[in-house]
């Protein structure tokens, strides 16, 4: 019971993160109808700015948030305008598939030449430190990281509901002629999106920072997960995207412990191609 | 007001507006009308920005429109409740109507205009939590032009409002564009396939046939006219 506990509660931790990526790529996806291939990257580098202002500049990982925010944010609006944006105009799905995948191995290499293959670690006075609530235990950066998930997911919805800017992420996302026809700048909404997108998967890297290990090729794992969290979540649904990812994280960290880590990954591809089909047939029924 | 000359444009390389040429004037209530296909839409997407004219003139009080952004254009106040009425369908419809203030102005008269709104339109006040996406196909309707009225038009260009509707409410909406046009002084496009409903409600109409303009005149004349009589009414 206890160890079913601590797996709940790590699930849950994991399964944040998966949210908060999937939840960066379906903003994008909702607003462009773009899979964001190059999602992971943003986690990477978000991941080395932390370690870079840690280990050069002696900032704590949790104080740097707000650096790699405004960085990624930057960044992602730089490549939304330059690169993305006019690749939607030639409406090829294929381009901005090079476009992203290739700007994420572009990131994976220059990672590469930067900071070496090296796994790299950064450590606090408090990295050791745990909390135990009754049966469960939790590293305090775990424990401060679940937090600043739940901190980010809720200012996000808060962000998409009730600010002008969100209400017109959403109305571009809806509906890109009515947008149009009420006035709102598309483009200005691209880059606000996509800079939104990347701040969000360099938050979960600097959430992420003080137990993962930090290497060139680290958010490839998350890519892909962040993809099955879109598609199962459905597409351009950011509570879906949410629901998602949290049920990834528990279903990952659940059945290593019942069918063991060997079938882990079986067991949840599996469960996700069931979910799938049901839904498919369902569907298909209520027709 | 709004004076449309010899405007071309089309999508691509594919010319659809031939040299099309009117005029609306201030308070009147001018009907477009075509059957499917005439480049109707094509022609609302030009005036209001949405599509860039190839060539010819759009002048709105003075000001030549040609060229501008859809935004630049939506800034005169020329509001469209466009074809398939375009509603954000998982917002609200307070949402949706909030949606349609998209300057400094309108937004500061947002409370104002909302009342306007609801005051036509009673059923969006009872419904304003409602997903938009949910409503009637008639509800919409009002949600778009009501969308289209928090923005203040001067000119308030209506593309298919029959579209899948139900005639009583078609009247309904039709009655609502009238008034507008009659009692506020907003001047209003109809764009239609529905003729006779049309010039029921227009006081002069221009009938587009393959993209250009054939005939024009008052609701009378056109009611009137053999060829309108033979093509379009089935008489």
């Amino acid at each position: 019971m206890e160890i079913f506990l601590q797996a709940c509660v790590n699930g849950l931790l994991i399964g944040g993160f998966y949210s908060l990526m999937g939840m960066g790529q379906n903003i994008i996806f909702g607003v462009m109808k773009i899979i964001n291939f190059c999602h992971g990257e943003m986690l990477m580098i978000g991941m080395y700015l932390t370690f870079v202002f840690n280990s050069y500049f002696g900032l704590d990982p949790y104080l740097s948030i707000p650096l790699v925010v405004v960085i990624m944010f930057a960044l992602g609006a730089l490549i939304q305008h330059t690169l993305i944006t006019p690749s939607l105009g030639t409406k090829s799905f294929t381009n901005l598939l090079f476009l992203t995948v290739g700007l994420g191995m572009l990131f994976q290499n220059l990672a590469l030449v930067i900071f070496s293959p090296n796994y790299r670690t950064i450590t606090t006075s408090y990295s050791s430190k745990t909390l135990s609530f009754g049966p469960v235990t939790m590293s305090l950066p775990k424990m401060i990281s679940f937090i600043g998930l739940i901190i980010v997911t809720v200012a996000l919805f808060w962000f998409l509901k009730y600010t002008p800017t969100g209400k017109k992420i959403r109305a571009v996302s809806q509906n890109p002629i009515g947008a149009e026809v009420v006035g709102i700048n598309t483009k200005r909404i691209y880059i606000i999106t996509y800079g939104l997108g990347c701040a969000l998967a360099g938050i979960a890297g600097a959430l992420l920072t003080l137990f993962y290990m930090v290497y060139p090729m680290v958010g490839a794992s998350f890519s892909f997960k962040a993809l099955i969290v879109v598609v199962v979540g459905g597409f351009g649904s950011i509570q879906g995207a949410f629901f998602a990812g949290i049920f990834l994280g528990l279903l990952e960290t659940l059945s290593s412990l019942i069918v063991g880590p060997t079938y882990r990954d079986l067991t949840v591809f599996v469960t996700f191609i069931v979910i799938l089909v049901v839904r498919q047939v369902i569907k298909l029924r209520r027709r | 007001m709004l004076n449309v000359s010899g405007l071309c444009s089309g999508y691509g390389n594919v010319q659809i507006i031939w040299d099309a040429s009117f005029s609306v004037n201030d308070g009147e209530v001018v009907a477009i009308l075509g059957s499917n296909g005439a480049g109707k839409t094509t022609l609302v997407r030009t005036i209001t920005g949405m599509i860039r004219p190839w060539k010819g003139s759009v002048v709105f009080d003075g000001d030549e429109l040609a060229g501008k952004s859809s935004r630049a254009i939506l800034d005169h106040k020329i509001v469209q409740v466009p074809e398939g009425r375009q509603l954000f369908t998982e917002m609200s419809v307070y949402e949706n109507l909030e949606m349609g203030a998209y300057s400094k102005e309108t937004k500061a008269k947002l409370a104002e205009s909302l009342e306007f709104v609801y005051k036509w339109f009673p059923k969006l006040k009872e419904r304003r939590g409602q997903a938009a996406g949910t409503l009637s196909g008639g509800e919409q309707q009002m949600v778009a032009v009501g969308r289209a009225l928090i923005g203040l038009p001067k000119l308030l260009i209506l593309d298919e409002p029959s579209l899948g509707l139900a005639p009583n409410i078609v009247d309904d909406i039709l009655s609502v564009a009238h008034s507008m046009a009659k009692e506020q002084g907003i001047s209003v496009i109809l764009v239609e396939q529905d003729i006779t409903k049309a010039l029921r409600m227009a006081d002069r109409g221009y009938v587009v046939e393959n993209g250009k303009i054939t005939l024009e005149g008052t609701s009378e004349e056109l009611e009137k006219n053999e060829h309108v009589k033979k093509a379009y009414l089935g008489i």
